[in-house]
Protein backbone atom coordinates (compact mmCIF):
# COMPACT_ATOMS: atom_id res chain seq x y z
CA UNK A 1 0.00 0.00 0.00
CA UNK A 2 2.70 2.53 0.89
CA UNK A 3 4.86 1.41 -2.11
CA UNK A 4 1.80 1.97 -4.31
CA UNK A 5 1.56 5.59 -2.85
CA UNK A 6 5.28 6.40 -3.08
CA UNK A 7 4.74 5.49 -7.07
CA UNK A 8 1.71 7.28 -7.24
CA UNK A 9 3.34 10.57 -5.97
CA UNK A 10 6.18 10.38 -8.12
CA UNK A 11 4.20 9.86 -11.33
CA UNK A 12 2.73 13.47 -10.13
CA UNK A 13 5.85 14.89 -8.89
CA UNK A 14 6.96 14.14 -12.85
CA UNK A 15 4.10 15.79 -13.83
CA UNK A 16 4.59 18.86 -12.04
CA UNK A 17 8.34 19.40 -12.78
CA UNK A 18 7.56 18.18 -16.81
CA UNK A 19 5.07 21.14 -16.86
CA UNK A 20 7.56 24.01 -15.03
CA UNK A 21 9.96 23.02 -17.37
CA UNK A 22 7.66 22.94 -20.43
CA UNK A 23 6.16 26.65 -18.91
CA UNK A 24 9.91 27.60 -18.46
CA UNK A 25 11.96 26.65 -20.50
CA UNK A 26 11.16 28.72 -23.52
CA UNK A 27 11.63 31.78 -21.76
CA UNK A 28 15.05 30.08 -21.26
CA UNK A 29 15.66 29.26 -24.70
CA UNK A 30 15.14 32.86 -25.23
CA UNK A 31 17.35 34.30 -23.76
CA UNK A 32 20.03 31.83 -24.35
CA UNK A 33 19.73 32.53 -27.65
CA UNK A 34 20.12 36.50 -27.23
CA UNK A 35 23.67 35.43 -26.69
CA UNK A 36 24.11 33.43 -29.28
CA UNK A 37 25.13 33.49 -33.11
CA UNK A 38 23.05 32.13 -35.52
CA UNK A 39 25.59 29.17 -36.17
CA UNK A 40 25.18 28.01 -33.00
CA UNK A 41 21.11 28.64 -33.07
CA UNK A 42 20.84 26.41 -36.03
CA UNK A 43 23.35 23.88 -35.86
CA UNK A 44 26.30 23.69 -33.37
CA UNK A 45 24.31 24.33 -29.73
CA UNK A 46 20.20 24.72 -30.33
CA UNK A 47 19.53 23.97 -26.87
CA UNK A 48 21.78 25.03 -24.22
CA UNK A 49 23.63 27.33 -22.71
CA UNK A 50 25.63 29.66 -24.91
CA UNK A 51 29.23 28.74 -25.44
CA UNK A 52 30.30 32.30 -25.69
CA UNK A 53 28.19 35.15 -24.00
CA UNK A 54 28.01 37.18 -27.17
CA UNK A 55 26.82 41.06 -25.78
CA UNK A 56 27.46 42.45 -29.20
CA UNK A 57 23.85 40.75 -29.75
CA UNK A 58 22.31 43.59 -27.65
CA UNK A 59 24.63 46.06 -28.45
CA UNK A 60 24.15 45.44 -32.05
CA UNK A 61 20.21 45.40 -31.08
CA UNK A 62 20.25 48.58 -29.46
CA UNK A 63 21.95 50.92 -31.33
CA UNK A 64 20.30 49.67 -34.50
CA UNK A 65 17.09 50.38 -34.32
CA UNK A 66 14.57 52.51 -32.14
CA UNK A 67 14.96 50.32 -29.35
CA UNK A 68 16.24 53.37 -26.87
CA UNK A 69 13.10 55.61 -28.28
CA UNK A 70 10.46 52.20 -27.61
CA UNK A 71 12.01 51.62 -24.24
CA UNK A 72 11.53 55.14 -23.22
CA UNK A 73 8.18 55.66 -24.19
CA UNK A 74 7.23 52.31 -22.22
CA UNK A 75 8.70 54.15 -19.21
CA UNK A 76 6.72 57.25 -19.67
CA UNK A 77 3.75 55.65 -20.53
CA UNK A 78 4.08 53.59 -17.78
CA UNK A 79 4.82 55.51 -14.97
CA UNK A 80 2.00 58.26 -15.79
CA UNK A 81 -0.13 55.60 -16.20
CA UNK A 82 0.23 54.50 -12.94
CA UNK A 83 0.16 57.96 -11.39
CA UNK A 84 -3.29 58.38 -13.14
CA UNK A 85 -5.11 55.22 -12.39
CA UNK A 86 -3.84 55.40 -8.97
CA UNK A 87 -4.96 59.19 -7.99
CA UNK A 88 -7.76 59.20 -9.87
CA UNK A 89 -9.21 55.35 -8.45
CA UNK A 90 -8.09 56.06 -4.80
CA UNK A 91 -10.26 59.94 -4.78
CA UNK A 92 -12.74 58.01 -6.44
CA UNK A 93 -13.62 55.05 -4.37
CA UNK A 94 -12.95 57.01 -1.04
CA UNK A 95 -15.75 59.43 -1.85
CA UNK A 96 -18.09 56.25 -3.26
CA UNK A 97 -16.88 54.18 -0.23
CA UNK A 98 -16.29 56.57 3.10
CA UNK A 99 -18.94 59.87 2.09
CA UNK A 100 -22.34 60.15 1.68
CA UNK A 101 -23.99 61.19 -1.20
CA UNK A 102 -26.89 59.35 -2.94
CA UNK A 103 -25.65 58.04 -6.00
CA UNK A 104 -23.03 56.33 -4.74
CA UNK A 105 -23.82 52.76 -5.12
CA UNK A 106 -25.16 53.77 -9.09
CA UNK A 107 -21.70 55.40 -9.96
CA UNK A 108 -19.62 52.78 -8.31
CA UNK A 109 -21.16 50.24 -10.26
CA UNK A 110 -21.27 51.73 -13.40
CA UNK A 111 -17.61 52.19 -12.87
CA UNK A 112 -17.22 48.42 -12.09
CA UNK A 113 -18.80 47.35 -14.97
CA UNK A 114 -16.02 48.29 -17.07
CA UNK A 115 -14.15 45.16 -16.30
CA UNK A 116 -16.62 43.02 -18.32
CA UNK A 117 -15.99 45.46 -21.36
CA UNK A 118 -13.84 43.26 -24.10
CA UNK A 119 -10.87 46.51 -25.09
CA UNK A 120 -10.91 45.40 -28.45
CA UNK A 121 -14.46 46.00 -29.23
CA UNK A 122 -14.69 49.69 -28.50
CA UNK A 123 -11.12 49.95 -30.29
CA UNK A 124 -12.95 51.97 -33.46
CA UNK A 125 -14.68 54.58 -31.92
CA UNK A 126 -11.63 55.12 -29.26
CA UNK A 127 -9.40 55.47 -32.33
CA UNK A 128 -11.28 57.96 -34.22
CA UNK A 129 -11.97 59.63 -30.60
CA UNK A 130 -8.16 59.92 -30.15
CA UNK A 131 -8.09 61.93 -33.20
CA UNK A 132 -10.65 64.34 -33.08
CA UNK A 133 -9.24 65.62 -29.59
CA UNK A 134 -6.08 65.55 -32.08
CA UNK A 135 -4.16 63.43 -29.47
CA UNK A 136 -2.36 61.26 -32.00
CA UNK A 137 1.07 63.21 -31.63
CA UNK A 138 1.55 62.14 -28.16
CA UNK A 139 1.58 59.47 -25.65
CA UNK A 140 -1.57 60.95 -24.07
CA UNK A 141 -3.28 58.97 -26.69
CA UNK A 142 -2.32 55.69 -25.11
CA UNK A 143 -1.87 56.89 -21.31
CA UNK A 144 -5.56 58.41 -20.86
CA UNK A 145 -7.10 55.08 -22.73
CA UNK A 146 -5.04 53.44 -20.32
CA UNK A 147 -5.94 55.40 -16.99
CA UNK A 148 -9.52 55.14 -18.18
CA UNK A 149 -9.95 51.10 -19.04
CA UNK A 150 -7.47 50.36 -15.23
CA UNK A 151 -9.98 52.81 -13.49
CA UNK A 152 -12.81 49.72 -13.23
CA UNK A 153 -10.15 47.22 -11.64
CA UNK A 154 -8.30 49.97 -9.29
CA UNK A 155 -12.43 51.32 -8.03
CA UNK A 156 -12.88 48.01 -7.00
CA UNK A 157 -9.80 47.01 -5.11
CA UNK A 158 -9.69 50.43 -3.40
CA UNK A 159 -13.31 50.21 -2.43
CA UNK A 160 -13.19 47.18 -0.67
CA UNK A 161 -10.12 48.70 1.25
CA UNK A 162 -11.34 51.78 1.99
CA UNK A 163 -14.51 49.55 3.77
CA UNK A 164 -12.47 47.41 6.22
CA UNK A 165 -10.89 50.52 7.74
CA UNK A 166 -12.93 52.12 11.03
CA UNK A 167 -15.11 55.16 10.59
CA UNK A 168 -13.49 56.60 14.03
CA UNK A 169 -10.03 57.85 11.43
CA UNK A 170 -12.60 60.49 9.98
CA UNK A 171 -14.50 61.33 13.39
CA UNK A 172 -11.30 62.27 15.47
CA UNK A 173 -9.85 63.83 12.54
CA UNK A 174 -13.40 65.70 11.97
CA UNK A 175 -13.02 66.75 16.10
CA UNK A 176 -9.38 67.80 15.72
CA UNK A 177 -10.59 70.20 13.00
CA UNK A 178 -8.83 68.71 9.99
CA UNK A 179 -10.65 69.35 6.49
CA UNK A 180 -11.44 66.83 4.37
CA UNK A 181 -8.75 66.79 2.23
CA UNK A 182 -6.48 66.95 5.37
CA UNK A 183 -7.55 64.16 6.74
CA UNK A 184 -8.08 62.27 3.07
CA UNK A 185 -4.30 62.89 2.38
CA UNK A 186 -2.81 63.00 6.41
CA UNK A 187 -4.51 59.95 7.60
CA UNK A 188 -6.06 58.16 4.53
CA UNK A 189 -3.91 57.91 2.18
CA UNK A 190 -1.01 56.15 4.49
CA UNK A 191 -3.14 53.72 5.62
CA UNK A 192 -4.04 52.05 1.93
CA UNK A 193 -0.59 51.29 1.04
CA UNK A 194 -1.06 47.55 0.80
CA UNK A 195 -3.73 48.61 -1.56
CA UNK A 196 -1.84 50.57 -3.55
CA UNK A 197 1.18 48.00 -4.17
CA UNK A 198 -1.07 45.98 -5.64
CA UNK A 199 -2.45 48.07 -7.81
CA UNK A 200 0.87 49.64 -8.79
CA UNK A 201 1.84 46.24 -9.89
CA UNK A 202 -1.25 45.30 -11.79
CA UNK A 203 -1.27 48.44 -13.92
CA UNK A 204 2.39 48.78 -14.30
CA UNK A 205 2.52 45.10 -15.98
CA UNK A 206 -0.72 45.80 -17.80
CA UNK A 207 0.68 49.04 -19.46
CA UNK A 208 4.36 47.93 -20.01
CA UNK A 209 3.03 44.71 -22.02
CA UNK A 210 -0.11 45.77 -23.59
CA UNK A 211 -0.20 45.71 -27.26
CA UNK A 212 -3.70 45.90 -28.69
CA UNK A 213 -4.67 49.31 -27.98
CA UNK A 214 -1.09 50.62 -29.31
CA UNK A 215 -1.14 48.64 -32.19
CA UNK A 216 -4.65 51.15 -33.18
CA UNK A 217 -3.94 54.19 -31.19
CA UNK A 218 -0.41 54.84 -32.09
CA UNK A 219 0.63 54.85 -35.79
CA UNK A 220 3.50 57.43 -35.38
CA UNK A 221 7.42 55.89 -34.87
CA UNK A 222 8.68 58.09 -32.33
CA UNK A 223 5.49 56.94 -30.06
CA UNK A 224 5.70 53.48 -29.93
CA UNK A 225 6.07 51.12 -27.13
CA UNK A 226 8.44 48.27 -26.61
CA UNK A 227 5.44 45.71 -27.56
CA UNK A 228 4.52 47.69 -31.37
CA UNK A 229 8.17 47.89 -31.79
CA UNK A 230 8.98 44.68 -31.28
CA UNK A 231 6.95 43.51 -34.34
CA UNK A 232 8.95 45.41 -36.79
CA UNK A 233 12.20 43.49 -35.96
CA UNK A 234 10.24 40.66 -36.76
CA UNK A 235 11.27 41.85 -40.63
CA UNK A 236 14.52 43.27 -39.73
CA UNK A 237 15.84 40.88 -38.46
CA UNK A 238 14.99 37.64 -39.95
CA UNK A 239 17.99 36.75 -40.81
CA UNK A 240 19.75 37.64 -36.74
CA UNK A 241 18.26 35.78 -34.02
CA UNK A 242 20.25 36.74 -31.72
CA UNK A 243 19.29 40.60 -32.07
CA UNK A 244 16.03 39.66 -32.20
CA UNK A 245 16.40 37.41 -28.91
CA UNK A 246 18.32 40.26 -27.33
CA UNK A 247 15.05 42.46 -27.85
CA UNK A 248 12.87 40.84 -27.02
CA UNK A 249 14.88 39.63 -23.72
CA UNK A 250 15.60 43.60 -23.32
CA UNK A 251 11.61 44.25 -23.30
CA UNK A 252 11.40 41.42 -20.91
CA UNK A 253 13.70 41.86 -18.16
CA UNK A 254 11.84 44.65 -16.22
CA UNK A 255 9.14 42.70 -15.93
CA UNK A 256 10.81 39.60 -14.79
CA UNK A 257 12.56 41.17 -12.08
CA UNK A 258 9.46 42.35 -10.63
CA UNK A 259 7.66 39.36 -11.07
CA UNK A 260 10.74 37.37 -8.74
CA UNK A 261 11.38 39.77 -6.60
CA UNK A 262 7.89 40.29 -5.72
CA UNK A 263 6.29 36.98 -6.47
CA UNK A 264 3.61 36.46 -3.93
CA UNK A 265 2.38 39.92 -4.16
CA UNK A 266 2.21 40.04 -8.07
CA UNK A 267 -0.02 36.70 -8.15
CA UNK A 268 -2.41 38.43 -5.64
CA UNK A 269 -2.31 41.98 -7.99
CA UNK A 270 -3.24 39.88 -10.87
CA UNK A 271 -5.70 36.96 -9.56
CA UNK A 272 -7.62 39.73 -6.94
CA UNK A 273 -9.99 40.89 -9.79
CA UNK A 274 -11.78 37.16 -9.83
CA UNK A 275 -13.06 38.39 -6.06
CA UNK A 276 -15.91 40.25 -8.47
CA UNK A 277 -15.82 39.50 -12.15
CA UNK A 278 -17.81 36.48 -13.51
CA UNK B 1 -19.44 64.82 10.94
CA UNK B 2 -22.13 64.54 8.79
CA UNK B 3 -21.78 67.87 6.92
CA UNK B 4 -17.87 66.60 7.18
CA UNK B 5 -18.58 63.21 5.04
CA UNK B 6 -21.09 64.87 3.00
CA UNK B 7 -19.19 68.00 2.13
CA UNK B 8 -20.87 68.30 -1.52
CA UNK B 9 -17.51 69.99 -3.21
CA UNK B 10 -15.22 67.03 -1.76
CA UNK B 11 -17.31 64.88 -3.33
CA UNK B 12 -17.60 66.20 -6.73
CA UNK B 13 -13.64 67.01 -6.53
CA UNK B 14 -13.21 63.40 -5.45
CA UNK B 15 -15.68 61.69 -8.10
CA UNK B 16 -15.78 64.02 -11.38
CA UNK B 17 -12.32 63.14 -12.89
CA UNK B 18 -12.87 59.65 -12.53
CA UNK B 19 -16.49 59.34 -13.66
CA UNK B 20 -16.00 61.95 -16.61
CA UNK B 21 -12.79 59.97 -18.26
CA UNK B 22 -14.77 56.88 -17.75
CA UNK B 23 -17.69 58.01 -19.62
CA UNK B 24 -16.31 59.94 -22.43
CA UNK B 25 -12.98 56.79 -22.80
CA UNK B 26 -15.15 53.79 -22.05
CA UNK B 27 -19.21 54.21 -22.33
CA UNK B 28 -19.40 56.64 -25.01
CA UNK B 29 -17.66 54.20 -27.49
CA UNK B 30 -19.77 51.34 -26.62
CA UNK B 31 -22.86 53.36 -27.31
CA UNK B 32 -21.53 54.66 -30.70
CA UNK B 33 -20.25 50.99 -31.22
CA UNK B 34 -24.19 49.99 -31.52
CA UNK B 35 -24.89 53.24 -33.40
CA UNK B 36 -22.37 52.94 -36.14
CA UNK B 37 -22.52 49.65 -36.62
CA UNK B 38 -26.45 50.88 -38.82
CA UNK B 39 -24.48 53.03 -40.89
CA UNK B 40 -22.01 53.08 -44.03
CA UNK B 41 -19.46 55.11 -42.93
CA UNK B 42 -15.59 55.72 -44.01
CA UNK B 43 -14.61 57.16 -40.81
CA UNK B 44 -14.06 60.69 -42.43
CA UNK B 45 -16.73 61.59 -44.45
CA UNK B 46 -21.19 61.93 -44.09
CA UNK B 47 -22.11 58.74 -42.70
CA UNK B 48 -25.32 57.18 -44.44
CA UNK B 49 -27.80 55.08 -42.35
CA UNK B 50 -28.32 51.49 -44.28
CA UNK B 51 -30.47 49.81 -40.75
CA UNK B 52 -29.47 46.34 -40.78
CA UNK B 53 -27.42 46.33 -43.78
CA UNK B 54 -24.02 45.79 -42.60
CA UNK B 55 -25.14 42.66 -40.58
CA UNK B 56 -27.02 41.30 -43.37
CA UNK B 57 -23.88 41.59 -45.56
CA UNK B 58 -21.22 40.06 -42.80
CA UNK B 59 -24.24 37.10 -42.17
CA UNK B 60 -25.21 36.21 -46.12
CA UNK B 61 -22.24 37.57 -47.98
CA UNK B 62 -19.04 38.08 -46.26
CA UNK B 63 -17.55 34.33 -46.59
CA UNK B 64 -14.89 35.24 -44.16
CA UNK B 65 -17.28 36.03 -41.58
CA UNK B 66 -18.08 32.30 -40.95
CA UNK B 67 -14.29 31.48 -40.64
CA UNK B 68 -14.00 34.23 -37.96
CA UNK B 69 -17.46 32.86 -35.85
CA UNK B 70 -15.73 29.63 -35.83
CA UNK B 71 -12.38 30.23 -35.27
CA UNK B 72 -13.58 32.44 -32.02
CA UNK B 73 -15.03 28.85 -30.74
CA UNK B 74 -12.58 26.95 -31.76
CA UNK B 75 -10.04 29.18 -29.69
CA UNK B 76 -12.16 29.74 -27.05
CA UNK B 77 -12.96 25.69 -26.93
CA UNK B 78 -9.01 25.10 -26.45
CA UNK B 79 -8.80 27.64 -23.80
CA UNK B 80 -11.13 25.91 -22.02
CA UNK B 81 -9.82 22.66 -22.69
CA UNK B 82 -6.21 22.88 -21.65
CA UNK B 83 -6.35 25.72 -19.48
CA UNK B 84 -8.85 25.38 -17.20
CA UNK B 85 -8.17 21.02 -16.26
CA UNK B 86 -4.51 21.50 -16.61
CA UNK B 87 -4.15 24.51 -13.84
CA UNK B 88 -6.59 22.28 -11.78
CA UNK B 89 -4.06 19.47 -12.08
CA UNK B 90 -2.03 21.32 -11.22
CA UNK B 91 -3.23 23.32 -8.13
CA UNK B 92 -4.38 20.30 -6.71
CA UNK B 93 -1.13 18.17 -6.88
CA UNK B 94 0.90 21.14 -5.83
CA UNK B 95 -1.50 21.16 -2.36
CA UNK B 96 -1.60 17.86 -1.80
CA UNK B 97 2.35 16.66 -2.19
CA UNK B 98 5.07 17.34 0.41
CA UNK B 99 7.82 18.46 -1.82
CA UNK B 100 10.81 20.25 -2.67
CA UNK B 101 10.70 23.15 -4.69
CA UNK B 102 7.24 24.06 -4.33
CA UNK B 103 8.04 27.91 -4.71
CA UNK B 104 10.14 27.59 -7.84
CA UNK B 105 7.16 25.57 -9.46
CA UNK B 106 4.77 27.80 -8.62
CA UNK B 107 7.05 30.73 -10.27
CA UNK B 108 7.74 28.65 -13.11
CA UNK B 109 4.04 28.48 -13.68
CA UNK B 110 3.17 31.46 -13.58
CA UNK B 111 6.26 32.95 -15.46
CA UNK B 112 4.74 33.65 -18.65
CA UNK B 113 1.97 35.77 -17.76
CA UNK B 114 4.19 38.56 -16.86
CA UNK B 115 5.75 38.43 -20.57
CA UNK B 116 3.96 40.74 -23.23
CA UNK B 117 1.75 39.41 -25.96
CA UNK B 118 4.46 40.35 -28.52
CA UNK B 119 7.43 38.67 -27.24
CA UNK B 120 5.27 35.54 -26.33
CA UNK B 121 4.05 35.51 -30.00
CA UNK B 122 7.39 36.17 -31.61
CA UNK B 123 9.06 33.26 -29.46
CA UNK B 124 7.05 30.40 -30.64
CA UNK B 125 6.94 31.81 -34.00
CA UNK B 126 10.64 31.04 -33.56
CA UNK B 127 9.46 27.41 -31.51
CA UNK B 128 7.39 26.85 -34.39
CA UNK B 129 10.03 27.81 -37.51
CA UNK B 130 9.70 25.33 -39.77
CA UNK B 131 13.75 25.23 -40.28
CA UNK B 132 15.19 26.13 -37.13
CA UNK B 133 12.68 26.11 -34.67
CA UNK B 134 12.57 23.91 -31.47
CA UNK B 135 10.31 21.71 -31.73
CA UNK B 136 11.75 20.90 -34.84
CA UNK B 137 14.85 20.70 -33.88
CA UNK B 138 13.76 18.54 -30.99
CA UNK B 139 12.09 16.37 -33.29
CA UNK B 140 15.32 16.37 -35.53
CA UNK B 141 17.03 15.90 -32.08
CA UNK B 142 15.47 12.79 -30.90
CA UNK B 143 15.93 11.03 -34.39
CA UNK B 144 11.83 11.55 -35.30
CA UNK B 145 12.18 12.34 -39.70
CA UNK B 146 8.84 14.96 -39.01
CA UNK B 147 8.85 18.48 -39.82
CA UNK B 148 5.95 20.64 -39.23
CA UNK B 149 5.11 24.37 -40.48
CA UNK B 150 2.33 24.60 -38.62
CA UNK B 151 1.42 27.84 -38.97
CA UNK B 152 1.66 27.70 -42.46
CA UNK B 153 -1.01 25.18 -42.45
CA UNK B 154 -4.40 26.60 -42.92
CA UNK B 155 -5.98 23.15 -41.18
CA UNK B 156 -3.27 23.47 -38.02
CA UNK B 157 -2.72 26.87 -38.16
CA UNK B 158 -5.52 27.97 -35.84
CA UNK B 159 -5.26 25.42 -32.94
CA UNK B 160 -1.04 26.42 -33.17
CA UNK B 161 -2.00 30.06 -32.82
CA UNK B 162 -4.77 29.31 -29.48
CA UNK B 163 -2.36 26.83 -27.89
CA UNK B 164 0.53 29.84 -27.69
CA UNK B 165 -2.72 31.58 -25.99
CA UNK B 166 -2.94 28.71 -23.47
CA UNK B 167 0.38 28.32 -22.95
CA UNK B 168 0.78 31.89 -21.87
CA UNK B 169 -2.03 32.28 -19.56
CA UNK B 170 -2.27 28.61 -17.80
CA UNK B 171 -0.97 30.26 -14.95
CA UNK B 172 -3.10 32.36 -14.40
CA UNK B 173 -5.80 29.88 -13.97
CA UNK B 174 -3.72 27.36 -11.94
CA UNK B 175 -3.10 30.81 -9.16
CA UNK B 176 -6.94 30.95 -9.34
CA UNK B 177 -7.14 27.50 -8.31
CA UNK B 178 -4.59 27.45 -6.23
CA UNK B 179 -5.53 30.36 -4.07
CA UNK B 180 -9.30 29.14 -3.65
CA UNK B 181 -7.65 25.79 -2.63
CA UNK B 182 -5.92 27.48 -0.17
CA UNK B 183 -9.04 29.07 1.12
CA UNK B 184 -11.18 25.65 1.82
CA UNK B 185 -11.68 25.19 5.33
CA UNK B 186 -9.14 22.16 6.40
CA UNK B 187 -11.90 19.90 7.80
CA UNK B 188 -13.38 19.33 4.61
CA UNK B 189 -10.73 17.47 3.35
CA UNK B 190 -10.01 15.69 6.76
CA UNK B 191 -14.15 14.30 6.84
CA UNK B 192 -13.50 13.30 3.50
CA UNK B 193 -10.33 11.06 4.76
CA UNK B 194 -12.06 9.67 7.53
CA UNK B 195 -14.68 8.26 5.64
CA UNK B 196 -12.29 6.99 3.19
CA UNK B 197 -12.04 8.44 -0.07
CA UNK B 198 -8.89 8.50 -2.20
CA UNK B 199 -7.49 11.80 -3.18
CA UNK B 200 -8.88 12.19 -6.37
CA UNK B 201 -12.16 11.22 -5.19
CA UNK B 202 -12.27 13.79 -2.79
CA UNK B 203 -10.88 16.18 -4.96
CA UNK B 204 -13.63 15.46 -7.77
CA UNK B 205 -16.50 15.13 -4.62
CA UNK B 206 -15.43 18.26 -2.77
CA UNK B 207 -13.27 20.43 -3.58
CA UNK B 208 -14.43 21.15 -7.68
CA UNK B 209 -18.03 21.46 -6.19
CA UNK B 210 -16.57 24.22 -3.64
CA UNK B 211 -14.92 25.92 -6.22
CA UNK B 212 -17.53 26.52 -8.50
CA UNK B 213 -17.74 30.10 -8.09
CA UNK B 214 -13.66 30.03 -9.28
CA UNK B 215 -14.62 27.55 -12.34
CA UNK B 216 -16.96 30.48 -13.19
CA UNK B 217 -14.67 32.75 -13.15
CA UNK B 218 -12.13 30.79 -15.14
CA UNK B 219 -15.00 29.76 -18.00
CA UNK B 220 -15.92 33.23 -18.69
CA UNK B 221 -12.25 34.40 -18.82
CA UNK B 222 -11.45 31.52 -21.35
CA UNK B 223 -14.25 31.76 -23.67
CA UNK B 224 -14.41 35.43 -23.87
CA UNK B 225 -10.55 35.37 -24.13
CA UNK B 226 -11.00 33.18 -26.79
CA UNK B 227 -13.77 34.73 -28.37
CA UNK B 228 -11.96 38.00 -28.26
CA UNK B 229 -8.77 36.69 -29.62
CA UNK B 230 -6.89 38.97 -31.78
CA UNK B 231 -2.52 39.70 -31.16
CA UNK B 232 -2.07 36.42 -31.23
CA UNK B 233 -3.09 36.01 -35.07
CA UNK B 234 -1.94 39.57 -36.01
CA UNK B 235 1.56 38.40 -35.10
CA UNK B 236 2.17 34.98 -35.87
CA UNK B 237 -0.31 34.48 -38.96
CA UNK B 238 -1.89 38.11 -39.86
CA UNK B 239 -5.19 36.34 -40.44
CA UNK B 240 -3.44 34.02 -42.80
CA UNK B 241 -2.77 31.41 -44.29
CA UNK B 242 -5.53 33.08 -46.49
CA UNK B 243 -8.16 34.05 -43.98
CA UNK B 244 -7.41 30.59 -42.53
CA UNK B 245 -6.73 32.41 -38.99
CA UNK B 246 -9.77 35.60 -38.88
CA UNK B 247 -11.36 35.74 -35.55
CA UNK B 248 -14.16 38.65 -35.44
CA UNK B 249 -11.62 41.32 -33.66
CA UNK B 250 -9.69 40.70 -36.34
CA UNK B 251 -12.14 40.94 -39.26
CA UNK B 252 -12.99 44.53 -37.42
CA UNK B 253 -9.69 45.64 -37.51
CA UNK B 254 -9.23 44.39 -41.21
CA UNK B 255 -12.50 46.53 -41.96
CA UNK B 256 -11.77 49.78 -39.89
CA UNK B 257 -8.04 50.43 -39.80
CA UNK B 258 -7.10 48.26 -43.13
CA UNK B 259 -10.44 49.18 -45.81
CA UNK B 260 -12.00 52.23 -44.02
CA UNK B 261 -15.43 50.31 -43.55
CA UNK B 262 -15.91 52.04 -40.39
CA UNK B 263 -19.26 50.65 -39.72
CA UNK B 264 -18.56 47.35 -40.98
CA UNK B 265 -16.05 47.31 -38.45
CA UNK B 266 -18.54 48.51 -35.70
CA UNK B 267 -21.34 45.65 -36.75
CA UNK B 268 -18.22 43.32 -36.27
CA UNK B 269 -17.42 44.79 -32.70
CA UNK B 270 -20.94 44.82 -31.90
CA UNK B 271 -21.64 41.38 -32.60
CA UNK B 272 -18.59 40.33 -30.57
CA UNK B 273 -20.16 42.14 -27.24
CA UNK B 274 -23.55 40.14 -27.86
CA UNK B 275 -21.48 37.11 -27.60
CA UNK B 276 -19.47 37.87 -24.50
CA UNK B 277 -22.60 39.33 -23.28
CA UNK B 278 -24.83 35.85 -23.86
CA UNK B 279 -21.48 33.62 -22.71
CA UNK B 280 -21.17 35.44 -19.48
CA UNK B 281 -25.14 35.19 -18.77
CA UNK B 282 -25.45 31.50 -19.66
CA UNK B 283 -22.52 30.84 -17.31
CA UNK B 284 -23.73 32.87 -14.63
CA UNK B 285 -27.42 31.04 -15.31
CA UNK B 286 -26.05 27.67 -15.30
CA UNK B 287 -22.62 27.44 -13.51
CA UNK B 288 -22.71 27.87 -9.56
CA UNK B 289 -25.98 29.34 -8.89
CA UNK B 290 -25.59 29.34 -5.16
CA UNK B 291 -23.06 31.17 -3.40
CA UNK B 292 -20.55 28.90 -1.09
CA UNK B 293 -19.77 31.06 2.39
CA UNK B 294 -17.66 28.78 4.76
Amino acid sequence: MLARLRKWQIHWKIFLWAYAFFSFYPIIWMIFYSFKNNNEIFVTNPFGFPTKLRFENYVHAWNSFNVPVYFKNSVIVTIATVIGTVALSVMFSYAAARMNWRLKDVARIYIVTGMFIPVQVIMIPLAILVRDFGLSNSLLALIIPYVAFNLSFCTMVFYGFFRSIPFELEESACIDGASVYQAFFRIILPIIRPAVATVIIFVSLMAWNEFTMALMLITKEELKTLPLGILFFQGAFTTDWGAMGAVMTIASLPTLFVYILFSEKVEQALTVSSAVKG
Amino acid sequence: MHKYLGNKRAIAVFTLPALILFTVVVFYPIVQVFYRSFFDWDGLGQATFVGFGNYEKMFFKDRVFRTALFNGFIFALMLVCIQIPLGTLLAFSLTDLAMRGKRFLRISYFVPMVLSVTVVCQLWLSIYNAEYGLLNKLFEALGIPYRQDWLTNPKTAIYAVAFVNAWHYMGYHFALVLAAVKSVPEQFFEAAKIDGAGRWRTHFRITVPLLAETYKFCLVLAITGGLNAFAQMFIMTGGGPGTATYTLTYLMYRSAFRLNEFGYGCAAAALLVLECLIVTILINRFVARERIVY
